[in-house]
């Protein structure tokens, strides 16, 4: 390098500093597309479609989507799986960025409906008299009057399929999509509860493996005689017949086994302090006395996080009797598919059992949804997808995937005779019961299920039921009342 | 431009990022706290002003007074039993003892873990029916214990978890015991006296300034710890027994629909801990010997 001067090879500082900011900013700013996102077809309308789902559920999802992908030549849909969905679309949305369409749950619907984040979808059909025709997607919906719902006009598909008609789903599922009179979101999916038993077991201790417990003393029974304690003298439980701490998801389940309830929309009134959950809490107090508190526990942390694994409590044969979803049969078919088990409704208490003239079944229906966040970038076509997802034959398709029940009055033939989960027919009985609930629809429903969570702890380790429900219901009264009286204000005092 | 002014302008220019990101990622939005705090606003609706009625439900709200009582546990815990394990690590690990380098990186080492996988292994630990704890009391014949889900058991559960990243601390502690004048201890020695006075004399006065900022540090941390609580206690416990101030932030804001309610939380939360951090550092006046002064 000559003396004083600076060679053409030398690097300096300057140049250096330069390139390294050229190259960030080009990082920054290069225009890149993820790898998910680079087939999508030019011209296509692409929306953004977040859903819960993931492993075998999300790629039953997936499928459905590419189906629709290739139907038709206008909409591209990408799904992008989103974990704790409800806080995260709640940020979008409010934060003005929100995908063209949401999966939620059903117990989502009120509070988006009354804040108008999301779009009613008889708005649609002010907007679009004829929806789509001769889209290439099947059963192109139109426009019909006359609703189930009052003032509600009716957006229903030429053909049998691809409609929005509300008078197709169950009845259950049109309560958790409307709210005061309008439908806020489509279904996708839909599940019941019912009771798992271990026929094996059943067989072990000499009961009919056929004849599932009808009455709550049946249960008593049969779960005592399936208790196993564990061998080495620690008081602990090797196999519990019956807990209803596990997998303690649905705390809010029990009262509707004694016919009580934990809402009265009528009235807006809490009623978890009415007799019958009185009583569904003082069986809970006594299965925990009759087991031990100290072994109920620690069985149900034992397996607290094995649930839906090989190592759940159901599926490993350490529990003859479990109160789940539908789902639960697809993990059974994955990690432990010679198990011998069936289920059936939930039993209920001995006063509401007549076995001379048996019931319809009592349980629990809610739904997965989807709806349309407000401001979304291409709400036209996210409804076009989403009634694309009302179909019959794609909610059939989705509920084999995921072993659960069809959202429809009407299934087609053969859905419940090829279906995958052994058990369907106890969780659609459920479904098309009368005597089927849903969950309180208010917007204080996620504060008050959590009241009632920390109920169940206390009434667990031996709490009265009545004083602890009494006051249980006083404060999600508070909360209904509150979220009752910041609605009215928002609407400036208009009930 | 002149020189100076030039000058100015690359600093503000070089530190831009800085100020940028400080603007949009922290006065903007707790600007914003601040405004939402007296409105009514569940993020999915627009905010409607309401004046003070989001702190006149907090005095009601037994929950929140719930969230208090345990958060303050934890942070008493974690200050008090946290100093007293990490000055005796520190002490120890200053022994001439074999091993004590490869012991000061296994104290260090759960630091490096995140807390998360942390809260998990240690949720294993404490399982009530195969966990480590229970396996060992059951081998030398004692009952066993319902760690997370008793509501005597689980708070102290956590707070024995969270003295698993006490390495910090440790550092810190060996760092100021280093710099101990060796003269103190030699006139220590000359004046006859034992271990155990020579600690509480010079010792522990020497390093209490490090002292005094691990036990800030625990304050800081004990008022806004989340991620343990939630991992190990996703349900907040038996009775709300594990319920923390945080969490209960957050589950206003994001699962109640409640971002007013919560951002007036929050707002209780900074100025709680302004003034605990500050009455702190007032009251260590009387104990923190710094040198020089």
């Amino acid at each position: 390098m000559p003396p004083g001067g600076t060679n053409a090879l030398t690097l300096t500082r300057r140049a250096i500093v330069g390139t390294t900011l050229a190259a960030g900013a080009a990082a920054l700013l290069w225009p890149y597309t993820p790898r998910d996102r680079a087939n999508v077809p030019k011209g296509r309308v692409e929306l953004q479609y977040w859903e819960k789902w993931t492993g075998i559920e999300g790629l039953a999802l997936r499928r459905v989507v590419d189906r629709f992908n290739r139907s038709q030549d206008r909409i591209w849909v990408h799904v992008v799986p989103v974990s704790d969905i409800t806080s995260k679309a709640m940020v979008a949305i409010g934060g003005g960025d929100p995908p063209d369409i949401v999966g939620l749950f059903s117990y989502s619907v009120p509070g988006y409906a009354e804040a108008r984040a999301v779009m009613p979808l008889d708005e649609f059909a002010s907007r679009t008299p004829t929806l789509r025709a001769g889209s290439s997607t099947s059963g192109t919906p139109t426009l019909r009057g006359g609703s189930s719902a009052p003032g509600t006009p009716t957006l229903r598909g030429g053909s049998s399929t691809g409609s929005l008609d509300p008078s197709l789903y169950l009845p259950g599922i049109r309560d958790l999509l409307f709210h005061e009179g309008r439908q806020w979101a489509g279904v996708n999916t839909c599940y019941t509860l019912a009771m798992y038993y271990n026929r094996a077991m059943f067989r072990e201790i000499h009961h009919d493996p056929d004849s599932p417990p009808r009455t709550i003393s049946e249960l008593n029974t049969l779960a005592a005689r399936l208790d196993r304690p564990s061998p080495d003298g620690s008081g602990l439980l090797e196999r519990a017949g019956f807990l209803q701490n596990v997998p303690g998801w649905w705390n809010y389940f029990w009262p509707c086994m004694f016919g009580g309830s934990l809402y009265d929309e009528s009235t807006n009134r809490a009623t978890i302090a009415s007799p019958g959950c009185i009583a569904a809490f003082d069986w809970l107090r006594e299965t925990a006395a009759r087991v031990g508190v100290r072994a109920a526990t620690a069985f149900a942390s034992g397996y607290g996080r094995n649930i839906h694994s090989a190592q759940d409590p159901f599926i490993s044969g350490h529990m003859g009797m479990i109160v789940q979803g539908p789902w639960l049969a697809n993990f059974i078919r994955a990690v432990r598919p010679d198990l011998d088990y069936a289920a059936a409704p939930v039993p209920v208490a001995d006063a509401l059992y007549d076995p001379a003239h048996p019931t319809p079944p009592t349980g629990l229906l809610e739904a997965d949804i989807l709806m349309i966040p407000r401001g979304c970038p291409h709400p036209e076509e996210a409804f076009e997808f989403l009634l694309f997802m009302q179909r019959i034959d794609v909610q059939e398709e989705l509920a084999l995937a995921h072993c659960k029940p069809s959202p429809f009055l009407r299934s087609s033939p053969g859905f419940l005779d090829n279906h995958p989960n052994r058990a369907i027919r106890a969780f659609d009985a459920v479904a098309k019961s009368p005597n089927v609930q849903v969950l309180p629809r208010t917007t204080a429903w996620k504060q008050y299920a959590d009241l009632i969570n920390k109920a169940f702890d206390e009434v667990w380790v031996g709490a009265d039921p009545t004083t602890v429900l009494t006051r249980v219901q006083t404060r999600g009264q508070q909360l209904i009342d509150a979220a009752t009286l910041r609605r009215n204000q928002r609407r400036g005092g208009v009930p | 431009m002149s020189a100076a002014r030039r000058q100015w302008a690359h600093g503000l220019l070089w530190i831009s990022p800085w100020i940028i990101g400080t603007l949009v990622f922290l006065l903007i939005p707790v600007g914003l706290s601040a405004y939402y705090a007296l409105t009514d606003y569940s993020l999915i609706e627009k905010p409607v002003y309401i004046g003070l009625d989001n702190f006149r439900e907090v005095a009601s709200d037994a929950l929140f007074w719930k969230a208090i009582k345990n958060t303050t546990v934890y942070t008493l815990g974690c200050v008090v039993f946290g100093s007293i394990v990490s000055v005796l690590i520190a002490v120890l690990l200053e022994q001439r003892l074999r091993g004590s380098g490869l012991v000061r990186a296994i104290v260090f080492l759960p630091t490096l873990i995140p807390i998360v996988s942390a809260s998990i292994g240690w949720l294993w630990l404490y399982n009530g029916q195969y966990g480590l704890f229970n396996t060992l009391l059951r081998t030398i014949g004692l009952p066993t214990r319902d760690w997370l889900d008793d509501a005597t058991l689980a708070m102290p559960s956590l707070i024995v978890m969270g003295l698993w990243v006490v390495g910090s601390a440790v550092v810190i502690c060996t760092a100021a015991l280093r710099e101990v004048p060796v003269s103190l201890y030699e006139a220590a020695d000359l004046d006859g006296m034992g271990p155990l006075t020579r600690f509480r004399h010079i010792t522990l006065p020497m390093i209490s300034p490090a002292i005094l900022f691990n036990a800030i540090m625990a304050v800081i941390w004990g008022l806004q710890v989340f991620a343990v609580p939630i991992v190990m206690t996703p349900k907040d416990g038996p009775g709300n027994a594990t319920l923390v101030y945080s969490v209960y932030v957050f589950r206003n804001a994001f699962e109640y629909g409640r971002m007013g309610y919560a951002s007036a939380l929050a707002w209780i939360q900074f100025l709680l801990a302004i003034a605990i951090t500050g009455l702190a550092i007032w009251a260590a006046r009387r104990f923190v010997h710094y040198r020089g002064s």
